[in-house]
C-alpha cells in the first residue's frame, strides 16, 4: 500500500507542478465564471419591460408576473408618449387606460399580460372577482426544462473533456515508464499493480481537482449572477453523483488505457494504439449529446445502464429529467462491476507487457500468453 | 548468502520460435556476503534473464531463490539495489527529488531517503546539480545519478546488470571503488561484464554462464587450476621439425616458432629447444579469464 501511495504523490506532485496543469486549470475557471455570466450579460432586457403612461392608473402587472421587471414612465399627452414609443425609450405605452401604442406588433408575452390584466382590473373595479385558474402538471415537472438542458450539456462536456485529458497523461506516463526502461528498476521495489494504481489515483486525483474546482467555481459564480436561482433542486446531489461518475468512468478508461499503452513503447505511437479508447470515449459523447434531447427515451434508459455509456449518459439523464434513486444506484453498480473486470484485464496486460520494450504488442496475443 | 538455486525459464515463442525459447535451463550459484561475484557469458547466454528473476522483475518457471536461508519475498528485496542492463531515469525529474523518491520506494522514511541522498550527492559531486532536471545532466553525470539510485537506501545485496558498460576509465575506477567499498562493508555483489579483465581484476568468484547453464563456478584461482597451466616456449630459427612428438601446438611467426603446452615433460623439452635453436622464452603461464572463458563455452 505504501508504494502505491508513493507511486500516486509523485503523480500528482510532477502534474501539479506543471505550467500545462496551472494555466489549464486557470483557463477552465476563467471560461466557466465567463459562461455563468453570459445569460446575464447577453439576455439583460428579456425578462423586464419599460411601459408608458398617459392619462391611466398602472396596471397591476406584478402581481400577474412576479418574475418579470416592470418600470412605468408618465408621459404629459399622447404625443410625447407615441415619440417616447417610437425612440425605443419604452416597450409600448397606455394610453387614457383604453389604448396601447406599440412600435410595430407587440411583444406577445406583453400583449397577453396587458389584456389579462386589464381584464381582470375592469372587472374587479366593477366588483367581479374571479379566481385564478389553478395549474397543476400530472406529468413530469418541466419547470426547469431549459436550465436543466444547459447544466446537462456543460456536465457531459465537462465529463468528457476531463475523461479524455486524464486517459491520454495515463497513457503517457505508462510510455515514459516503459520506453525509459525506469520501468524495470521501479518494478524491482514496487509491484506492478502498485505502479498501475499509484499512477491512476494520482492523475485521477489531479482529474478530480480539476473538476471540483470547475465545479465550485461554477456554482459560486452562477450564485452570485443570480443564475443559480434557475437552477432545479437537487443540484448538489447531482454534483456529488457527478463526482461519482468521473470517478467510475475515469477508471474505466484509464485502465484500459495504461494497458493499451504499455503495448508501445515509444511516445508517437501512444495516439495511435488508444485510438479504439478515443473512439468509445467520443461515441460516449455523442450518445450523450444525442440522449440530452430524449433524457426520457428508450435509447436514454437502456444506456444508462451499459458501461461505459452509463458513465456520461446517466449524468446527463439525472441533470435532464428527474431519475429515481434506484435507478441510478442500479447503473452505479453495474458500472463499478464494469471497473473490477476492466482492473483485472488491464492489469494482467499491464504487468505481462510492460517490460518487453520493442516492436509494438498485441493486446490478444498478450492476454492469452501464458 | 544468496542463493540460486536450478533456475528454469521459457519465453513463450512468437511466430518464429514456436517452442517458445529456454533462456535458463538450471542455473545456480551463491554469493557470500562481502564476496564480489562476476557473471559472464555471451550475449543470450541468460545473465539478464538471472538477475532480473534474482530481483523479481521476472517470474521463473522453476527453482528458488534464497538470502539468508530464506526465500526471497518482496519485502527482502526491497533492501536490495539494482541496475538493470537498459538504463533509465525520469528525465524530467530534479535530481536529488529522484534519488529521494527512489529511497522511500525502498522503503526509506523520507527524512533518511533526504539524508541518504544529500550524503550521495556529495560523494558523487553533484551536490550542485541536485534541482537540475536529469535531461540537463551530461552522460556521466546521468550515469552517476543512476548508481545513486542502486545505492541510495543501503542495499543489503547489489545486482549489476553491466554496470561498466560505456563509461571511461575513470568512471569505470570510480564504480569499481565504489562498489569495492560496499563488498568491504559485507554485502554481496554480483555484477554482469564483458569486460573479462575487469571481472578477474575485481572478482572474489566467477561464474561462467553458457545457453542458460552455469558450465564453470569458483575463484579465480579455482578455474585457473582446474584450466592448468600453460607452458610456453619461444626458439628463435629452430631447426625445422624440431618438436616433432613433443605435446602441445606450434605457432610460427617469422624465424619465431613459439610452443604451447599444458603437458609433457618441462625439462626435455627445454633440452629439445635448446638443441634447436636459440631460447628466448620458457615459462609457465597462468591462463586468463578471456581463455577459460573460451575454453568453457566451446
Amino acid at each position: 500500500m505504501n508504494g502505491l501511495m508513493l507511486v500516486a504523490r509523485r503523480e500528482i506532485a510532477t502534474q501539479i507542478r506543471t505550467r500545462a496543469f496551472v494555466i489549464g486549470l486557470v483557463v477552465t475557471v476563467l471560461l466557466v465564471s465567463v459562461v455563468s455570466f453570459l445569460p446575464k450579460i447577453m439576455g439583460g432586457g428579456g425578462d423586464s419591460y419599460t411601459l408608458g403612461l398617459v392619462n391611466s392608473q398602472q396596471l397591476p402587472l406584478q402581481t400577474a408576473a412576479p418574475d418579470i421587471g416592470f418600470e412605468w414612465r408618465t408621459y404629459a399627452d399622447e404625443a410625447a408618449a407615441r415619440q417616447a414609443v417610437l425612440d425605443g425609450d419604452v416597450d409600448a405605452a397606455l394610453v387614457d387606460g383604453a389604448r396601447v401604442l406599440t412600435d410595430g406588433e407587440i411583444d406577445a408575452q406583453l400583449g397577453v399580460l396587458l389584456q389579462s390584466v386589464n381584464r381582470e382590473f375592469k372587472l374587479g373595479a366593477a366588483g367581479v372577482a374571479i379566481p385564478p385558474l389553478e395549474m397543476r402538471s400530472v406529468g413530469a415537472d418541466t419547470r426547469y426544462e431549459s436550465a436543466r438542458q444547459g447544466v446537462a450539456t456543460v456536465l457531459v462536456f465537462l465529463l468528457f473533456m476531463l475523461l479524455m485529458g486524464q486517459m491520454v497523461m495515463v497513457a503517457m506516463g505508462v510510455v515514459e515508464e516503459k520506453g525509459s526502461r525506469i520501468v524495470e528498476i521501479l518494478l524491482a521495489s514496487v509491484r506492478p499493480w502498485q505502479l498501475l494504481g499509484g499512477k491512476i489515483l494520482g492523475l485521477g486525483v489531479v482529474g478530480l481537482i480539476n473538476l471540483v474546482a470547475i465545479l465550485v467555481v461554477g456554482l459560486g459564480a452562477a450564485s452570485v449572477s443570480g443564475l443559480a436561482a434557475d437552477f432545479p433542486p437537487g443540484m448538489a446531489g447531482l454534483m456529488v453523483s457527478v463526482l461519482v461518475w468521473f470517478v467510475l468512468g475515469y477508471a474505466f478508461f484509464a485502465t484500459l488505457s495504461a494497458a493499451l499503452a504499455s503495448l508501445v513503447s515509444r511516445q508517437e505511437e501512444v495516439s495511435s494504439v488508444l485510438t479504439p479508447l478515443t473512439m468509445m470515449i467520443m461515441a460516449t459523447y455523442f450518445v450523450s449529446f444525442y440522449v440530452l434531447n430524449e433524457p426520457s427515451g428508450l435509447l436514454a434508459s437502456v444506456l444508462s445502464y451499459v458501461p461505459p455509456f452509463s458513465a456520461m449518459v446517466m449524468p446527463v439523464r439525472m441533470a435532464a429529467a428527474e431519475v429515481p434513486m434506484w435507478q441510478t444506484a442500479a447503473s452505479m453498480a453495474v458500472m463499478a462491476l464494469a471497473v473490477l473486470v476492466v482492473l483485472k484485464l488491464g492489469s494482467t496486460v499491464y504487468e505481462r507487457a510492460v517490460l518487453r520494450t520493442g516492436a509494438r504488442l498485441k493486446f490478444g496475443e498478450v492476454l492469452r500468453a501464458r | 548468502m544468496l542463493e540460486i538455486r536450478e533456475l528454469r525459464k521459457r519465453f513463450a515463442g512468437g511466430s518464429d520460435a514456436p517452442g517458445g525459447k529456454v533462456a535458463l535451463d538450471g542455473i545456480g550459484f551463491s554469493v557470500r556476503p562481502g564476496e564480489m561475484f562476476g557473471f559472464v557469458g555471451a550475449n543470450g547466454a541468460g545473465k539478464t534473464t538471472t538477475m532480473r528473476i534474482v530481483m523479481g522483475v521476472l517470474q521463473a518457471d522453476s527453482g528458488s531463490v534464497s538470502w539468508q536461508d530464506r526465500p526471497l519475498g518482496a519485502d527482502a528485496r526491497q533492501r536490495f539495489g539494482y541496475m538493470p542492463e537498459e538504463r533509465g531515469l525520469y528525465q524530467k525529474m530534479r535530481v536529488a527529488e529522484q534519488i529521494e523518491y527512489f529511497g522511500r520506494l525502498h522503503g526509506l522514511s523520507a527524512p533518511a531517503a533526504k539524508k541518504a541522498t544529500d550524503d550521495l550527492l556529495e560523494r558523487l559531486g553533484l551536490t550542485e546539480r541536485r534541482a537540475d532536471a536529469v535531461q540537463a545532466l551530461s552522460l556521466g553525470n546521468q550515469q552517476r545519478v543512476q548508481l545513486a539510485v542502486a545505492l541510495v537506501h543501503e542495499p543489503e545485496v547489489l545486482v549489476l546488470d553491466e554496470p561498466f558498460s560505456g563509461l571511461d576509465p575513470i568512471a569505470v575506477d570510480a564504480l569499481a571503488t565504489a562498489l569495492q567499498e560496499r563488498c568491504r562493508g559485507g554485502v554481496p555483489v554480483i555484477f554482469s561484464s564483458h569486460q573479462l579483465e575487469l571481472v578477474e581484476r575485481l572478482c572474489d568468484s566467477v561464474g561462467i554462464v553458457s545457453a542458460g547453464r552455469m558450465v564453470a563456478t569458483g575463484t579465480v584461482a579455482e578455474l585457473r587450476a582446474a584450466e592448468g597451466d600453460t607452458l610456453r616456449v619461444v626458439v628463435r630459427d629452430p631447426a625445422p621439425g624440431w618438436a616433432d612428438g613433443l605435446p602441445g601446438t606450434v605457432s610460427v611467426q617469422g624465424e619465431r616458432h613459439t610452443l604451447r603446452t599444458t603437458g609433457g615433460d618441462d625439462q626435455e623439452i627445454l633440452r629439445r629447444a635448446m638443441k634447436a635453436g636459440h631460447v628466448e622464452h620458457f615459462g609457465v603461464e597462468q591462463p586468463t579469464l578471456t581463455e577459460i572463458f573460451k575454453e568453457a563455452v566451446a
